[in-house]
């Protein structure tokens, strides 16, 4: 639905430059009071988007949102405290409306501890969402092994929430515990698709934007997609 | 460089919770904690109190809370450090973990290895007490929150306050660069701990746009939660309130922009006042390098190692902090009376208002009026004896200034 290599036309590129930092390295982070300045030929429709990010303690789930909103890499893990959500913007272009979209996306991440210890946050996070994103490590099984069960408890077939799974920790593939054929039967089974990313400072320098777009563009697609269903349904 | 590590184990039973540590130093093999404890539990089943010791080339404090827990500060290295400064350290750090975890809950540790899971997320916290010297704050030994002064803070003080309300609380403060421009004066009320645990925390997050922390108040509320939210208005501004049960984290997002969006062009401006941290319209003199300047009766103070934005490198700035740190804690926790949330030192019979040191690269003077205590570091090009008077014309700049309040 959407064209996947409209950020690497001239337009798509221009539009991605405005919103990233000077060095082109990553994307710019805003204050809620501020908007990215488009370029002034640009005109785009916003469209918003409330995901949560849900996963194993530890499996980098604060670090992927770190990542993709451009706020900058970690190198140790913490565990976070209560909730925190990241907005970004993406720019997607769609395919059969041949319409530009600017996605507000806001990101809600929970620390599990602070999840499982007051009831509050678990509703305040699943609360007016649109998409879920399940996180696992490729080197932690038991974090693999725990997604088919957080899908479970946090979704059901016919909530229309959009749902992806992501695997962290893809720079050190040579350790995974988790196959290739498992990969492929899981996506397979679910109907799910599993994107790869890597939140360390030297596995993403010097490769600019390049390696969030995809993950990026995945996202956004799912979404879009969701709101056509549900569209379609009513 | 000095290495700091800070270990928490079980009051009795001794099983070891957490290990944090600073600087460049070896994780402590299992066999010295249990010995670090056991020397602790020798002199308590004989009635004594093992406070601290010093070995060669290390300085050790002991002290157990609630009867529940025991932390133990270790000091290695040739940096100077004093007991009273490792002290006040695991007392800030209980601080800490009651913040985040509860005192109910510290007190009645029921299952060791869930504690161990859960005490996670205090880490963070303890990391930003044990960075000390790194911190760009001086609250950690001052006991007093940093503010940026800003003749702005009058009329954010409105958007502030229709905001708390807005968010049904008396409690909320609004922060540039992690450092107060203006608080509720319920915000002002909370104790000098809470105060400076609140901004340290700040510096402990990693950046996102809200967030939504159940938090406790060690002095105020140490067993009922409350609900810490922050929002990041622009770069480095944010606005944080502390609420009950309601309203929703997304309720009061939705509000950001009606209260804010008319503060904007006077945000950009009090953000420009970093680190500077205040107005140009106070005037000091060539030779400060950096200050520091406490009310002691608000626990507020503002501090600067760059007064006059000459673009120094970090470096630079770094060792201005670490020379004003040094001069502080050697003036104040040995000559001047402990820090501003003790009770001054009563063996001294007479206040002392004024002390300075003359190092070979620097010069630092230190002078008390009433409440105000202002510590400044100077270029070893001003004569000795015009410090003392520079002092207090500074501080007199400060105070009388009426476009800002310390």
């Amino acid at each position: 639905m959407l064209v996947h290599d409209w950020l690497q036309t001239s337009e798509g590129a221009e539009i991605l430059r405005s919103i990233s930092s000077a060095d082109g390295s990553r994307l710019r982070s805003y204050g809620l009071l501020e908007r990215p300045v488009l370029p002034a030929s640009a005109s785009m429709e916003d469209a918003h988007y409330k995901l949560v990010v849900v996963g194993k303690s530890g499996v980098g789930k604060t670090s992927t949102i770190v990542h993709l909103s451009g706020h900058g890499l970690t190198s140790v893990h913490c565990e976070t405290a209560g909730i925190q959500t990241t907005k970004m913007y993406w720019p997607v272009k769609i395919a059969h409306l041949n319409k530009k979209v600017l996605m507000n996306l806001t990101f809600w991440d929970a620390g599990e501890i602070t999840l499982k210890k007051f009831d509050h946050i678990l509703p305040a996070c699943k609360s007016g969402v649109d998409a879920v994103i399940f996180v696992f490590s490729f080197v932690d099984k038991g974090s693999w092994e725990e997604i088919p069960h957080l899908m479970t408890q946090l979704t059901d077939p016919d909530d229309q929430l959009a749902k992806i799974v992501i695997g962290t920790k893809f720079d050190q593939f040579s350790h995974s515990e988790v196959s290739q054929r498992e990969l492929r039967d899981f996506e397979l089974r679910w109907n799910i698709p599993i994107v790869k990313i890597c939140n360390t400072p030297t596995a993403t320098s010097g490769t600019g934007l390049s390696d969030i777009i995809t993950v990026m563009n995945n996202i956004c697609e799912l979404l879009w997609e969701r709101d056509v269903q549900k569209a379609e349904a009513v | 460089m000095d290495g700091l590590y800070l270990i928490c184990v079980t009051s009795g039973s001794g099983l070891p919770v957490f290990t944090r540590s600073v600087g460049n130093v070896k994780q402590l093999p299992f066999p010295v904690i249990g010995s670090l404890n056991a020397v602790h539990m020798f002199a308590a089943n004989h009635e004594a109190e093992l406070k601290s010791t010093a070995t060669e080339d290390a300085r050790i404090v002991w002290k157990e809370f609630h009867d529940s827990l025991v932390l133990i500060a270790v000091h290695c290295g040739n940096g100077r450090v004093v007991d009273c400064e490792l002290e006040r350290l695991l007392d800030r750090t209980w601080a800490a973990m009651v913040l985040l975890y509860g005192l109910e809950e510290l007190r009645q540790i029921r299952n060791v290895e869930r504690f161990k899971r859960e005490i996670k997320v205090c880490h963070p916290l303890i990391d930003t007490l044990l960075r000390r010297v790194e911190l760009p704050v001086f609250s950690d030994v001052t006991g007093a929150v940093e503010g940026v002064l800003a003749s702005e803070a009058t009329a954010l003080q409105n958007f502030l306050e229709a905001f708390v309300e807005a968010a049904d609380t008396p409690y909320g403060c609004l922060l540039s660069h992690g450092r107060l421009v203006g608080a509720t004066a319920k915000w002002w009320d909370l104790s000098a701990t809470e105060l400076v645990l609140l901004s340290l925390l700040g510096l402990s997050f990693s950046p996102c746009s809200c967030r939504d922390v159940p938090i406790y108040l060690p002095d105020k509320s140490p067993t009922v939660p409350h609900r810490l939210m922050t929002f990041k208005l622009m770069a480095h501004v944010e606005v944080w309130v502390i609420c009950g049960p309601t309203p929703s984290l997304s309720q009061l997002e939705m509000e950001i922009a009606r209260f804010w969006v008319a503060a904007v062009d006077t945000l950009h401006q009090v953000r420009q006042i970093h680190p500077r941290n205040f107005p140009a319209s106070i005037d000091v003199d060539n030779n400060i390098l950096g200050f520091i300047l406490i009310n002691a009766a608000t626990h507020h103070s503002v501090t600067s190692v760059d007064v006059r934005r000459e673009g120094k490198d970090s470096g630079e700035l770094r060792g201005r902090r670490e020379a004003l740190r040094e001069f502080y804690g050697s003036v104040w926790d040995s000559q001047m009376g402990g820090p501003v949330t003790e009770e001054a030192s009563t063996d001294v019979k007479h206040t002392i208002t004024d002390s300075y040191t003359v190092y070979s690269s620097h010069k630092c003077y230190a002078h008390i009026c009433g409440n105000y205590q202002i510590f400044v570091l100077f270029s070893s090009k001003i004569p000795t004896y015009a410090m003392r008077n520079v002092c207090k014309k500074t501080l007199d700049a400060f105070v009388k200034d009426k476009s800002v309040m310390i």
